[in-house]
């Protein structure tokens, strides 16, 4: 008898546990959110200083970035204001490694260095070097490694304002809470649970002393990772326990990529010689995809090996953010032009052969984006032609493909009880019994509809978690958007600009479809949701695509992606690095 | 460089529509939440379709329908209650629609837009209706197997004690109704608010309040009754010769014939607006729960049926509801206190009440004298003794060979017991020997209370 009473004592106190972590996790999620935004946002975004141009009357102008364009166009970075010269008169370009070349830019006038006229492929600078542009001369002049080293030291280094191990013991907090609401909630997840949540508390502070090790003080972007991630697990515990190691697995692949991207990105150099073979190679996964995938779900856009099934369209996401990415130089030249509509045509008809549409829009905005980002005078044609081409190809694909499924767009309750609205209508209905603080981590009924934890993680963790956090989730995807425009005030190259735009514009897009495509305020499409639905591949690719937003973090000392400047004399062809 | 960090910015673009697109589902949250959380599909409140949450009691903390220790759904202890309150709490099976069970599903669940649906051990939250447990027993007692509806309000606050439907059973042990089952034929229907029956010489009450705003003389005129009178070629009828009559003699008397004289001077139109402004022809609502809309067809001039609609019979049709609501409204001063099943606590109890202007005070105030003087010169006060009641009967004819349906509406005076009463019983004869009695037990338990 005093056994049963202990039983229901202890009951009745998990009760009042799980009430009160309901209220505790949508305030830490504000929380830790707010911090990064304000980490991010809030923060010094000071400017470089790679060299300089003294023009005819002695003034001289700062180069602020390793990609500067002169010309008479209010647009470029030198705009100098004589009528000899084009609208976007040459290109001043600078390499990882810190040699300069100046690069005409089809120019009337022409460009010439010391007396001798630019070729096509430009021309090397040296510090000192006199420029001729269209009949206006200018001395070049080099920063120096010194210079470079003082200017880094005046930088204001991000983490002064907000500390970060705060932010991280905070997130700390919110996986102790979710751990312990999902243990109370099912003896299934008694264990699995914390064991998981445990894990990626430790992948994230090994992360943090990694990046500590490298002297970056900035982990804003991966804090708003991990965070995602570990709302992540507790959807994939609520809804397969059974399956959480394999998760595990996964995030650590993921933070694998995006440590060997970051990695790669680092050397624009290098980043620029591989970037078609990378942009190949994701084609060629899609194609392997076309040829040999099963069909499932009924779009055929999964892979099976070794009994693993994986979805080759979420990590050529990586690959067309690689293709559609370039220094300044290459934008002006036609031939890259062509190649990059080219290459997004071949992705989309990849992807609409595997009637993939949820994807195939997300590639779509990316390529939007990109094509405004790259768009010069000429090129503002081509791309809107391309790009309604596109449109039209993508509204074909509506009308004979997928047309049932989007019938009951907009109409998910008259539909509540047929494919077209099922989901839908039931991820609406756990969403509103979630309310603002959700039925507790590990309750929800949510789970049990077909591809709640990946194509309505949105709702699940509404209905779970309340719809506080899930706002949160939403806003920290977007307090990295914010974060990738901004820090495009000082880039360095266009590669990393039109990189980070175009996978934070697909993260965006993912986001949008999930929450709003479960919601029925978009056409239902079975996209996941970033870092938050179970599952390997998007898993793994989000973290990927995360470090181009991290590579575009100039910050001073902020980004592993960015090296350091060398205390020193620089020498001949050496790399510049830690 | 410039350009492209200028256009950069342009990918917050898509933040904004992500952010617009959030704020719409946000809004239609707030909108739509209450009715997303209460789809049948939500398996945190439903089961095959059955709510499977929330606790309904009385005014007194009666609990209607609750939950056994298992968590199975249970209706009250008593089965005279039980069977008293099916009508206002529900079935099981959700047969019968205007249920509270149904009808505040939403309140059940606990739901806000704030906390959801979620409550802590799960059984979401405890609504109090304005129901009399054992004042409905008593009604239900009164009818004594006879089918009709009991319908007791408190005029001033517009709550509804008691609103028993028979025939009925025993939610806990629901019978399997066949078709053309006499003993439970509409047994899911709430009488009082769902049906609508030929309300006979309760009508007289709308007739009369129109007499008296548009007859000058009406005061002073006098009827003859020969026992019958001929209009349009058919003959109007009374019970008995009623000779020379005031109008006031003639509301007690009820004469037909004097209101078939009104009737066909006011005309079709005037009738039909009394009607209507009298809420007879409009679906109330109770907390929500809608009930039957009346009917008065507007005939011609000088013709049988007009004079019979102003006699309540014709076509004219009225819910127990919108009667009970009309001489609530003559007992109030002309002003209606809204009727409603949801008990108000706490704040919003002491919050003005919902009013609707359905007669002008003086107006409200002779009627409520003529239905005095009703009980006192011919129902016999003696036969109500101690309720100062005000009321009307009626005995609906509803076709040859049928007994009429039996009406007694009306409303006492009693310090503390501000009560309006509409009772119907189905064939029961004598609207004064049968409905009368039904209303005298329930007001003398409701007093006694
Ligand atoms: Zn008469």
């Amino acid at each position: 008898m005093s056994e049963i009473s202990d039983v229901l004592n202890a009951l009745n106190l998990a009760s009042y546990i799980t009430l009160v972590i309901r209220y505790l996790l949508p305030l830490l999620a504000v929380i830790i959110v707010a911090r990064c935004a304000m980490s991010l946002l809030r923060g010094e975004y000071e400017g470089e200083e790679w060299g300089a141009l003294v023009l005819p009357a002695g003034v001289r102008v700062t180069l602020a970035h390793w990609e500067n364009v002169v010309g008479r166009a209010k647009s470029c970075d030198v705009s100098l204001q004589y009528p000899t010269l084009s609208r976007t008169h040459a290109a001043l370009i600078r390499d990882a490694r810190g040699d300069w070349r100046v690069y005409d830019l089809k120019s009337r006038g022409g460009v010439s260095v010391n007396g001798k006229y630019a070729e096509r492929d430009g021309m090397e600078l040296k510090s000192g070097d006199k420029i001729n542009f269209g009949g206006v001369d200018a001395v070049f002049i080099a920063s120096e490694r010194e210079d470079e080293s003082r200017i880094a030291e005046t930088r204001t280094k991000p983490g002064k304002l907000i500390s970060p191990t705060l932010t991280l013991i905070l997130v700390t907090q919110f996986q102790v809470l979710l751990a312990v609401a999902l243990s109370l909630a099912a003896s299934e997840f008694a264990v699995a649970a914390p064991l998981a949540l445990a894990s990626v508390s430790v992948a994230m502070w090994f992360c943090y002393a990694l990046t500590r090790a490298m002297r970056r003080t900035a982990f804003e972007v991966e804090t708003v990772a991990f965070f995602l991630s570990s709302i992540g697990m507790a959807v994939a515990a609520s809804s397969r326990p059974d399956m959480l190691d394999r998760q595990l697995m996964f995030l650590a692949m993921g933070v694998g990529l995006y440590f060997a991207v970051g990695w790669f990105l680092r050397d624009l150099n290098r980043a620029k010689k591989l970037r078609w073979g990378v942009a190949l190679a994701g084609l060629g996964l899609l194609a392997v995809n076309i040829v040999f995938g099963g069909v499932l779900f009924g779009a055929k856009n999964w892979l099976e090996i070794g009994g693993v099934s994986f979805q080759p369209s979420e990590f050529v996401k990586i690959a067309f953010a690689f293709a559609g990415a370039a220094t300044l130089d290459r934008l002006f030249a036609r031939r890259n032009l062509i190649m990059f509509v080219g290459y997004a045509g071949a992705c989309l008809i990849a992807l609409a052969l595997m009637s993939d549409f949820g994807t195939a829009l997300v590639f779509f905005v990316a390529y939007l984006v990109i094509a405004f980002l790259r768009s010069g005078d000429f090129a503002t044609v081509l791309l809107s032609v391309a790009g309604a081409g596109f449109a039209g190809f993508l509204a074909i694909q509506v009308k004979t493909h997928v047309a049932s499924r989007f019938a009951s767009w907009g109409h998910a309750w008259e539909y509540a009880n047929t494919s077209g609205g099922y989901q839908q209508t039931r991820t609406m209905a756990a969403a509103a019994t979630g309310g603002l603080f959700g039925v507790g981590a590990g309750n929800g009924w949510l789970k049990h509809i077909f591809a709640a934890d990946t194509d309505m993680a949105f709702g699940m963790m509404c209905e779970e978690l309340g719809l506080i956090v899930a706002l949160s989730a939403v806003a920290a995807i977007i307090v990295l958007a914010v974060f990738a425009a901004r820090s495009a005030t000082i880039g360095r190259s266009a590669f990393y600009v039109i990189g980070a735009c175009a996978t934070i514009a697909m993260l965006m897009t993912q986001t949008a479809l999930n929450a709003l495509g479960s919601m029925d305020i978009l056409p239902f499409t079975g996209v996941t949701f970033p870092f938050v639905s179970r599952g390997g591949s998007s898993l793994v690719a989000c973290w990927g695509m995360l470090a181009f937003v991290k590579a575009c973090d100039t910050r001073q000392n902020a980004s592993f992606t960015v090296g350091l400047p060398k205390r020193g004399k620089r020498r001949e062809s050496e790399e510049v690095d830690e | 460089m410039k350009r492209v960090k200028q256009r950069a910015t342009a990918t917050l673009v898509i933040a904004l529509a992500l952010v617009l697109g959030l704020g719409l589902y946000v809004a239609r949250y707030m909108a739509h939440g209450a009715d997303w959380a209460m789809f049948a599909a939500n398996a945190a409140l439903y089961d095959n379709a059955r709510l499977t949450v929330g606790t309904l009691i009385d005014r007194n903390g009666t609990v209607l329908a609750g939950f056994d220790d298992d968590g199975n759904r249970r209706f009250a202890e008593s089965e005279s209650v039980r069977r008293a309150t099916l009508h206002v709490t529900g079935d099981k099976l959700g047969n019968i629609g205007t249920g509270a069970l149904k009808a505040f599903d939403a309140r059940l669940a606990g739901y806000n837009a704030v906390t959801g649906a979620y409550s802590r051990v799960g059984r979401g939250a405890t609504v109090a209706l304005t129901i009399d447990a054992e004042l409905s027993a008593v009604a239900l007692k009164a009818l004594d197997g006879r089918r009709g509806a009991v319908l007791v309000m408190n005029y001033e606050t517009g709550e509804l004690l008691c609103a028993v439907s028979s025939p009925t059973f025993d939610p806990e042990n629901p019978p399997t109704i066949t078709d053309g089952d006499t003993r439970y034929d509409g047994a899911y229907l709430n009488r009082g608010l769902s049906s609508t029956f030929t309300p006979g010489s309760v009508f007289k009450l709308i007739t009369s309040a129109a007499a008296i705003e548009n007859i000058p003389d009406i005061r002073t005129r006098t009827f003859t009754c020969t026992g019958s009178q001929t209009v349009g070629g058919e003959r109007i009828t009374c019970p008995e010769k009623h000779g020379e009559l005031t109008f006031k003699d003639a509301l007690a008397v009820s004469c037909n014939v004097a209101f078939a004289e009104l009737s066909l001077e006011l005309g079709a139109d005037t009738l039909a607006r009394y009607a209507d402004r009298a809420g007879l022809l409009e679906r109330l609502s109770l907390d929500g729960i809608l009930s039957a809309a009346g009917r008065f067809d507007e005939a011609e001039a000088d013709s049988a049926e007009l004079a019979w609609s102003g006699i309540g019979q014709a076509n004219d049709l009225a819910s127990p509801l919108a009667m009970l609501r009309y001489v609530s409204a003559i007992a109030n001063g002309g002003e209606a206190a809204e009727p409603h099943l949801l008990l108000k606590t706490g704040l919003s109890s002491v919050l003005p009440r919902e009013k609707t202007r359905l007669l002008n005070e003086k107006t409200a105030s002779e009627l409520a004298e003529l239905m005095a003087n009703n009980v006192t010169a011919h129902y016999g006060a003696d036969n109500f003794a101690g309720l100062e009641l005000h009321a009307k009967t009626g005995t609906a004819e509803v076709g040859v060979g049928k007994p009429p349906h039996a009406w007694f509406v009306g409303f006492i005076r009693n310090e503390g017991h501000p009560l309006a009463f509409a009772v119907i019983v189905e064939n029961g004869g004598s609207g004064r020997l049968a409905a009368g009695g039904v209303a005298n037990s329930v007001l003398k338990a409701a007093i006694d209370n």
